[in-house]
C-alpha cells in the first residue's frame, strides 16, 4: 500500500521534473525564479480545489463535486461584498463565505445520502442552481465585486520569492494530509468509501461523514473563492467555474479512487503542480488550445490506464 | 409448471386473456419509473399551452419539434448508455467534432453532401467504438474515460475549425426546414432512432443491454460477452449523437466547436428526469424523451412567461432540482 502511493508520488515528481527540463530546454527562462512562484501561484488553486475533490471521492458512493465551482463563485461574490459592506473587513468575509458553503455542502449531503440521488447528478443541480442564484443576486444588488487591499496582499504578493498563497496551502495541505494519514476522522471517511456496511458495523455514522465530507468540500471552495478573487482583484460570475473539472482531473492522477476508500493528498499536490506546468509549458510552445485539449485528454487516459494497472497489481499482490 | 399446462390444455381462453394482462402489466411496470417524468411533461405542457395560446397549431408545434429533436436525439443516445450501467461525458464534445466535420469537409476536400455525411458518420462511430472500447473492453470509469475522450474530441473539433465558421452542405438546412403536411422532416430522425429501438428492444441485443445495465455479472456468468454488448451499445448511442449532429448542424448551417459542449449535462438531466436509473438497467425510453422534452419545453415556458433573463438560469435550476426531488422520492418506494 505505502510502496504504491509512494510510487505514484514518484512517478508525478519525475514526470513534473521531465516536463520542467524539457520546458527550460525548450523555451529558455521557464523555470526561472519569477515563473516558478507564478506557477505555484496558480498551482495553489488547483491544489485547493483538489482538496475538496479528494474528501468526496475518498467518501465513496462514486463521490464527485461538481459543484466546487459555483461553490467558489458563491464564496467569492458574498465575500467581496461582506469586505465592502463593513470594516471588519477580511475576517468576517471567509466566515461569511465559509457559511455560504457550508449551506451549500449541506444541501449536497442531505440530497446525496438521504435521498440517494447520484453524486454527479445532485452537485450539477446544485451548480446550476446556485450559478441563477447569482446571476439574480447581481442584477438586483450591486455591492462591492472589487478585493481589498489585504486580500490582494494575501492572495497576490510573494514573501522572499515565496506567494503567499502558496504558504496557505502548504498549511492547508499538511492538515489535510494529517487528517487522512493520521485522525481517527480520517480513519473513519477512508472505511466508508471502502466499504460502507463494515464501516457501519464498526460504528461508524456513514450519512454523517458523507455529509461531512461534502460539507467540508463546498466550505473549502467557497474558502478558495475567497482566495481567488485577491488573486484575481475581482470577483464575478463564472469565477470558479474553470477549476470544476480539472480539479477532478488532478484527483485522478494524484490516483484518488473514484471507487472511494483510497487516495493519497501529497500525490493530488503534486498532480496540481504537475498539470500547472504542463498547461503553462504547452501554452509557452504556442500550441494552441485544441493540442491542448488533446493532451489533456491523452494524459488522463494514460493515468487512467496507469490506476488500472496498479489495482490490477495490488489484487495479485493481496 | 403443471399447473399451468393444464390450464393451457383446457382453457385456451383464459390463458390467453391472462397472458394479455400480464403483458399490459409487464409494459406498465416497465414504464412505472417515465411517470414522474411524464406528469412533468404534462405539467410543463399545460403551462405551455396557457402561457402560449397557439402552441399547439401546426407552425408552432413544428418548430418546437425542430428545436427539440437534436436534444431528443441525445438524450436517447445518453439513455442507452445509462441503461447499459454506464455514463458518457463526451457526447457533447462528439456533437461538436461532428458538427465540425460537416461544416470544414467541404471546403477542404470538395466533396459532396453524401460523401460528407459519410464521413461525419464514420467519425461518430468511431468515436462511439473509441469510448466503448474503453469501457467495455479495458475496464476504464465511464465517468472519467469520457471525460477523458470529450476532451480530446473537444481538441479535434478546435482543430478542423479553431473559429466559428464554415458552411454545413445548405441541402441538410433546406431538408430540416421542410414539412410534409403537419410533420416535419426534422421529426424523422427522431421516429427513426425510436423505431430503432423499439425493434432491438424486443430482440436479443435490447435484452443483453438492459440486463448488462442491471447486472453485468449475471450476464457475463450466463455465457455472453458483455465486453461487446457494452462495445455496442456505445455504438448505437453514437448513431443516435450522430443524428443529434446532423440536425443541430442543419438549424445553424455553420461550425462552431463549442456548440455541442452544453449537451453533455442536459442529457444526463433528461435522463434522470425521465426516471432511468444512473446505477443502469432500470427505465425506459419514453421517459427518457418526456425528460428531453421537459428541458426544451421548459426553456420555452421561461421565455413565454415573460420571466426576465437574468431569472431563467435559477428558474431552470429550480425545476430540475424539483424533477429530482421527485423522481427519487418516488423511487425510493418500490425498490
Amino acid at each position: 500500500m505505502n510502496a504504491m502511493l509512494n510510487s505514484r508520488r514518484t512517478l508525478l515528481l519525475v514526470l513534473m521534473v521531465v516536463v520542467m527540463v524539457g520546458g527550460q530546454w525548450a523555451v529558455p527562462g521557464f523555470t526561472n525564479a519569477d515563473q516558478l512562484a507564478n506557477q505555484l501561484k496558480i498551482a495553489t488553486f488547483l491544489g485547493l480545489f483538489g482538496i475538496s475533490q479528494t474528501l468526496v471521492m475518498i467518501a465513496g458512493g462514486q463521490g464527485l463535486d461538481l459543484s466546487v465551482g459555483a461553490a467558489a463563485t458563491l464564496g467569492g461574490i458574498v465575500g467581496a461584498a461582506v469586505i465592502g459592506a463593513g470594516s471588519a473587513g477580511l475576517p468576517l468575509a471567509l466566515v461569511a463565505a465559509a457559511l455560504c458553503g457550508a449551506v451549500v455542502g449541506v444541501i449536497n449531503g442531505c440530497g446525496i445520502t438521504v435521498f440517494r440521488v447520484p453524486p454527479l447528478v445532485m452537485t450539477l443541480a446544485m451548480a446550476s442552481l446556485v450559478d441563477g442564484g447569482l446571476i439574480v443576486w447581481s442584477s438586483l444588488l450591486h455591492v462591492n465585486t472589487a478585493a481589498s487591499a489585504t486580500l490582494v496582499a494575501l492572495a497576490g504578493r510573494s514573501v522572499a520569492g515565496v506567494p503567499t498563497v502558496a504558504v496557505l496551502w502548504l498549511v492547508a495541505g499538511t492538515l489535510v494530509w494529517w487528517f487522512l494519514d493520521r485522525s481517527a476522522w480520517g480513519r473513519r471517511l477512508m472505511a466508508t468509501g471502502a466499504n460502507p456496511t463494515a464501516a457501519l458495523l464498526t460504528g461508524a455514522r456513514v450519512r454523517v461523514v458523507r455529509i461531512a465530507a461534502y460539507t467540508a468540500s463546498a466550505v473549502i471552495a467557497a474558502l478558495t473563492g475567497v482566495l481567488l478573487v485577491g488573486y484575481v482583484g475581482q470577483a464575478f460570475l463564472g469565477l470558479g467555474s474553470g477549476y470544476v473539472l480539472t480539479s477532478v482531473v488532478v484527483a485522478v492522477i494524484g490516483g484518488v479512487s473514484l471507487g472511494g476508500g483510497r487516495g493519497d493528498y501529497v500525490a493530488v499536490a503534486i498532480a496540481a503542480v504537475f498539470i500547472t506546468v504542463l498547461t503553462s509549458l504547452l501554452t509557452a510552445l504556442q500550441i494552441g488550445e485544441a493540442g491542448r485539449q488533446c493532451i489533456f485528454g491523452a494524459t488522463l487516459l494514460v493515468f487512467l490506464a496507469v490506476n488500472g494497472w496498479s489495482m490490477g497489481r495490488r489484487a495479485v499482490a493481496a | 409448471m403443471k399447473a399451468g399446462l393444464t390450464e393451457r390444455l383446457h382453457a385456451p381462453h383464459e390463458q390467453r386473456s391472462r397472458r394479455v394482462r400480464q403483458g399490459i402489466n409487464a409494459i406498465a411496470s416497465r414504464n412505472a419509473s417515465a411517470l414522474p417524468g411524464l406528469v412533468m411533461l404534462l405539467i410543463v405542457v399545460s403551462c405551455n399551452a396557457f402561457l402560449q395560446p397557439d402552441f399547439f397549431s401546426a407552425d408552432s408545434l413544428s418548430s418546437n419539434l425542430q428545436n427539440a429533436a437534436p436534444v431528443i436525439l441525445v438524450c436517447m443516445a445518453q439513455a442507452v448508455i445509462v441503461l447499459l450501467g454506464e455514463l458518457d461525458l463526451s457526447v457533447g464534445a462528439g456533437i461538436s467534432l461532428v458538427n465540425c466535420v460537416l461544416a470544414a469537409v467541404p471546403s477542404l476536400t470538395g466533396w459532396g453532401t453524401a460523401a460528407t455525411c459519410v464521413a461525419a458518420l464514420a467519425v461518430a462511430l468511431a468515436a462511439g467504438v473509441c469510448n466503448g472500447v474503453l469501457v467495455g473492453y479495458f475496464r476504464q470509469s465511464a465517468l472519467i474515460a469520457t471525460f477523458a475522450t470529450g476532451a480530446i474530441w473537444f481538441g479535434g473539433a478546435l482543430l478542423l475549425m479553431p473559429q466559428p465558421g464554415g458552411a454545413v452542405p445548405e441541402v441538410l438546412g433546406e431538408w430540416f426546414a421542410m414539412r410534409v403536411g403537419v410533420l416535419p422532416l426534422a421529426a424523422v430522425p427522431v421516429i427513426a432512432a425510436w423505431a430503432l429501438w423499439a425493434v432491438l428492444q424486443r430482440h436479443r441485443f435490447g435484452r443483453r443491454l438492459i440486463a448488462t445495465g442491471s447486472s453485468a455479472d449475471a450476464v457475463f456468468k450466463s455465457g455472453v460477452d458483455t465486453r461487446v454488448v457494452k462495445l455496442l451499445g456505445y455504438v448505437l448511442a453514437w448513431l443516435f449523437v450522430f443524428g443529434a449532429a446532423l440536425c443541430i448542424s442543419a438549424q445553424t448551417s455553420s461550425g462552431d466547436a463549442r456548440l455541442g459542449l452544453p449537451y453533455t449535462l442536459n442529457s444526463v438531466a433528461a435522463v434522470v428526469i425521465g426516471g432511468v436509473s444512473l446505477a443502469g438497467g432500470r427505465g425506459s425510453m419514453i421517459g427518457a424523451i418526456c425528460g428531453a422534452l421537459v428541458l426544451v419545453l421548459i426553456g420555452n415556458v421561461v421565455y413565454f412567461a415573460g420571466i426576465p433573463s437574468n431569472y431563467q438560469e435559477v428558474f431552470k435550476g429550480a425545476v430540475i432540482l424539483l424533477a429530482l426531488g421527485c423522481t427519487f422520492i418516488s423511487a425510493r418506494k418500490p425498490v
